[in-house]
């Protein structure tokens, strides 16, 4: 095409000079490196310490009853599902250096796949997983006294009730938007790879 | 074996894609073309730059282990695509832009406003397609764009034809080109 080199020049046209220089994009990465990452990582690093702070306790105290033991290790292992989940997740994303667009679109329709079954399985077994590992484990504690016991698990029913019935269907419709959004915008963008 | 690093090194070499070796110096040969490309893309200088910023983060974070199993052009290209194809929020604010009915008046018009009427027929192309183009426009092998994309060469060639044909009408019909 003869147009092709008009066109040529006038894209180099474009002004770059409003550009950051190097030392500025230095110091703005080292800003911003980690903060995409930021929040998969914080949830690694506090459910695995929460997860080592209940099997110390467990070990050091000497509960009397199996169900203190039992919830505790049910928190331990819900913490650890949780971590595990992010890890997984995070593996992915370093993995994600070198691909093309069409591998790209892939991961990105990998990981909404990922992020529906989290919200779907996942997510549901860590809840049921650790409700049940909290009410086990407050029963020793409480059940001396009848009233420290029904408000400790009113408490509870409260909380686990308002984030079951309340927060997660209104996350869970916020993110299922951005999802249904991301899909049709994958099934665009592929079609146009084909 | 990994060929670059990213601690300030001094420069003793001339820069050329070939012998770079510091984080400065491949962000000062590559951060204009890649502005571009991102300027293609989302036709809003703000964005583009934030694109920029974001693509030469994930460079400087995976420079380290960069293999040189693609050429470095070709990887920095693909990490700068992927985040524009990543970038849901940039497509939602992006400015689609319907060119005006008449245009014939403009022939006599500076560079800088065929610059921004080529943005926006760009703009007015899907989105591998405004990729592709940028890519081509600034030079880049279609060998090469095949490898950014994920294409086959074959499947870019003719690609590149129909969308350079697409901008060569909509410049024609208004008169922008000779």
């Amino acid at each position: 095409m003869d147009n092709l080199d008009d066109l040529k020049v006038i894209w180099h046209t474009a002004k770059t000079d409003s550009l950051p220089s190097s030392n500025e994009m230095l110091r703005l990465i080292r800003k911003f490196r980690n903060q995409k990452l930021r929040s998969k990582w914080l949830s690694i690093i506090t459910s695995l310490m929460i997860s080592m702070l209940i099997t110390t306790v467990l070990f050091i105290i000497h509960f009397k009853f199996v169900s203190t033991y039992i919830g505790g290790i049910l928190m331990v292992v819900s913490g650890l599902l949780l971590a595990a989940t992010n890890i997984r997740s995070l593996k992915r994303f370093y993995k994600l250096e070198d691909c093309s667009n069409l591998e790209f679109m892939a991961f990105i329709e990998q990981t909404r796949k990922n992020q529906i079954l989290y919200y779907n399985k996942t997510m549901i077994w860590i809840v049921i997983i650790c409700s049940i590992g909290w009410v086990l484990y407050l029963y020793e504690i409480t059940y001396q006294n009848p009233m420290e016991c029904f408000a400790v698990y009113s408490v509870i029913f409260i909380y686990l009730a308002v984030m079951w019935f309340i927060v997660r269907p209104r996350s869970f419709k916020r993110d299922a938007e951005k999802l249904n959004s991301m899909q049709q915008r994958l099934e665009k963008i592929l079609r146009q790879l084909k | 074996m990994c060929i670059v690093s990213n601690a300030a090194q001094t420069k003793t070499t001339s820069i050329s894609p070939r012998n770079m070796t510091t984080f400065e110096e491949i962000y000062n040969f590559y951060a204009p073309q890649i502005f571009r490309v991102c300027l293609g893309y989302t036709n809003d200088s703000n964005q583009a730059k934030d694109l920029v910023q974001e693509t030469f983060i994930s460079v400087w974070k995976n420079l380290p282990s960069f293999r040189n199993q693609s050429h470095i052009g070709t990887w920095i290209f693909r990490i700068a695509t992927n985040h524009c194809l990543r970038a849901i929020e940039v497509a939602k604010r992006m400015p689609f832009a319907e060119l005006p009915f008449n245009l014939a008046d403009t022939f006599e018009e500076p560079l800088e406003d065929k610059l921004n009427f080529l943005y926006k027929c760009i703009a007015e192309l899907d989105e591998t397609d405004r990729i592709i183009i940028s890519l081509e426009l600034e030079g880049l092998p279609q060998a090469e764009i095949a490898l950014v994309v994920g294409l086959n060469s074959g499947n870019i060639r003719v690609k590149v034809h129909r969308i350079k044909e697409k901008l060569a009408k909509k410049f024609k019909v208004y008169g922008q080109l000779r």
